[in-house]
């Protein structure tokens, strides 16, 4: 995981991907292969720049008569070969003072300053052009800057319409079939066992919450790989083995709704569970006199009953399932391509944990700030919804 | 409840919801202790080899006892400090006419409502300008401060339903409200004290988002990220081994869960993070 936030003051680095970008906004692409192949070269512009800087005469002398016009790949190779002169720099900050007149490139190389910058770039040679400058001295700073371009890209990027129906799919199919769903199912049909019954399966429902993110969905991983069980099982049927978390979209989808789903009906069953032991035998008791069914009993009792919990639990669930990622970063991670990429994780990834390794603090941030703003807005809509007066009433006792 | 149908189709139908979880747990305990063959359901063997971790490091890992006394750290440090900021601000919150009372509690029921797992980028940044990134004291204070508005929710219920006559009888009695509070109030949301202490420590203790992205290098890591490392780098799956680790990883989880279920159920069904 790269360190350079650039919070601590920004620098001027120059990296392949900030090359590509320029070239995607129609910057000259020979200029940029320039810039971006990184080469040491002998040159009698560099020698004379290294003689003005007191390099020893004799070092400037060895290279002009023998080695002009050599080239060099990486810095490393040229200190190396500066290394085996019969003048050789003795020191080696004599060595790094010397290599940096000969460079003919400044990619991944890293500045302090705008000024030490701009004379790099010039020193490089190219003819840039004022505009062409700035852009190059603008794209390469690491540091603060205030801009609207992430949100910009936001509303541009094609992934991020994808990224938003992935997450819609995922936080309405979650939600309905298992944390809410699921949850009923579970609540009523153990309010009607025999208790011992009921504590058993509700222990076992709970499990899932309880155990370890990273355990559970190992289990997932267990039940659903190529050697997995659910192979073993048909094997036998002679279905060929497959990765059933990971071969086709709608199996990862299956899978990450599954995983999710049996960690969020426990909180539904618990919650609805207490609110229906809340309702009046009497209710119940009455109907069954009068010959109603159990459906009927369910329908027109439970339900109306349990209405508001119902309500709590999905406003809370939907605003959980938009903002966690755990459990699909640890599963499908996303994948198959991008299709289990919602929007969390979406974040995460583009911050924190990108596959290729250019890190985009501020594109992953703003994307969560969309997610903070959302979350505000429905954790005060459910705090108005939910007994928010009566929790912030004043105390008694020094009034 | 009323027997007037039969239990059994509602039983056998609970059940076939319940196959998944019962396999995987199920297997979870056998396979830690025995051999499978490839494509078999069965095990054939007995064996220990899959505890050796316990003895031997696992190639290319720290020792496992090391992540375990990281993680042991991490979730008592997370539960010290939940414990006493909430036991104390809560009782201020709930008892003593602060000012700016009232935008004190709106804004610890607007954090706990709100999921803040969405603030690790801003976290990650910060924790790497004050030098805290890569730390165990970093990523302590993190978890423990977005568990707080939870704790403090918590426990402001548990003294919100302290009766007044108990703290009005000691401050007649010329109790300071702190001696009230230490020895009147206090013991009365005992209950409240221990299930948040159980709840913020298991929370710790499975806690793995915060580790990974906070606090991954080898000498600080907690097991949750030791695990998930170990499942990521391997090249042939063993999954006995990592079930193995699992199990070891979670036997807290699952002895606190089997003495204090009913409790446990309590607090994460009390409109609690979900």
């Amino acid at each position: 995981m790269s360190t350079s936030t650039g919070i601590t003051g920004g620098s001027y680095q120059t990296t392949p991907s900030i090359l590509r970008s320029l070239a995607d906004q129609g910057f000259d692409r020979s200029t940029l292969k320039h810039i971006g192949t990184e080469s040491y070269l002998v040159s009698e512009r560099g020698l004379q720049a290294a003689a003005k800087a007191g390099t020893k005469t004799e070092l400037v002398e060895e290279l002009r008569e023998r080695y002009l016009g050599e080239t060099f790949a990486s810095r490393r190779l040229f200190e190396r070969f500066l290394k085996t002169l019969d003048n050789r720099p003795r020191s080696t900050r004599a060595l790094k003072t010397t290599s940096p007149y000969f460079r003919k490139s400044l990619i991944n190389e890293r500045f302090n300053g705008e000024d030490e910058f701009r004379r790099a770039l010039k020193e490089l040679g190219l003819d840039l052009s004022r505009e062409q400058t700035d852009q190059l001295v603008r794209a390469s700073y690491t540091g603060w800057i205030w801009t609207l371009e992430n949100f910009r890209k936001m509303f541009l990027l094609p992934e991020t319409r994808q990224i938003l129906l992935n997450t819609g799919f995922y936080v309405a199919s979650t939600l309905l079939l298992f944390n809410v769903g699921f949850a009923l199912v579970l609540a009523i049909t153990t309010f009607y066992l025999p208790k011992g019954q009921a504590a058993i399966f509700r222990a076992l429902w709970f499990l899932p919450r309880i155990t370890p993110s990273v355990l559970y969905v190992l289990l997932w991983k267990w039940l659903t790989w190529d050697t997995g069980f659910i192979n073993a099982v048909v094997a036998n049927f002679g279905v060929t083995p497959r990765n059933w978390m990971l071969d086709t979209a709608a199996n990862a989808w299956v899978t990450v709704i599954l995983i999710n789903g049996f960690i969020g009906a426990s909180m539904g069953m618990i919650i609805f569970s207490s609110a229906m032991t809340a309702i009046p035998k009497q209710m119940l008791y009455a109907s069954e006199v009068d010959g109603a069914n159990r459906w009927q009993q369910i329908r027109h009792i439970i339900l109306p009953q349990i209405k508001w919990p119902i309500l709590f639990v999905t406003v809370y669930q939907t605003l959980s399932l938009l903002t966690s990622f755990e459990q699909i970063f640890l599963s499908t991670d996303g994948g198959p391509g991008s299709s289990t990429e919602v929007w969390a994780l979406s974040a995460y990834h583009n911050a924190l944990d990108n596959y290729w390794g250019n890190l985009q603090y501020g594109y992953g941030a703003s994307l969560a700030l969309v997610l903070v703003v959302v979350g505000v807005i429905m954790s005060l809509l459910y705090l108005r919804l939910f007994r928010f007066k009566e929790l912030v009433k004043l105390p008694r006792i020094e009034q | 409840m009323s027997h007037n149908l039969k239990n059994w189709p509602i039983v056998v139908g609970l059940i076939l919801a319940t196959i998944p979880i019962m396999l995987m747990y199920l297997y979870l305990f056998v396979d830690t202790f025995t051999d499978t063959l490839p494509g078999e359901m069965i095990p054939n063997r007995f064996t220990l080899v899959h505890w050796r971790f316990l003895w031997e490091n696992i190639e290319g890992k720290a020792s496992v006892w090391l992540a375990m006394l990281n993680t042991l750290i991490f979730a008592g440090s997370v539960t010290l400090i939940v414990l006493s900021v909430s036991s104390t601000s809560s009782y201020a919150l709930s008892r003593l006419n602060l000012p700016f009372r009232r935008q004190f509690l709106v804004g610890v029921l607007l954090l706990h409502a709100f999921p803040s797992i969405t603030l690790i980028i801003a976290i990650f940044l910060i924790l790497q300008m004050v030098g805290l990134y890569n730390t165990l004291i970093g990523v302590i204070l993190v978890k423990a401060s977005l568990q707080l508005p939870l704790g403090i929710w918590i426990m402001k219920g548990f003294y919100d339903s302290v009766p007044w006559e108990i703290e009005m009888a000691g401050i007649q009695d010329g109790a300071s409200r702190f001696t009230v509070w230490y020895r009147l109030v206090l013991p009365q949301v005992r209950p409240g004290f221990f299930a948040l202490g159980l709840f913020s420590f298991l929370e710790g203790w499975s806690e793995y988002i915060l580790p990974t992205v906070l606090a991954p290098a080898n000498d600080v890591q907690v097991l949750s990220v030791f695990l998930a490392q170990l499942i990521q780098d391997d090249q042939h799956f063993d999954f006995n081994l990592f079930k193995s680790v699992g199990l070891f990883y979670a036997t807290p989880v699952i002895i606190f869960y089997l003495f204090f279920q009913d409790k446990l159920m309590n607090i994460y069904g009390g409109g609690t993070k979900g």
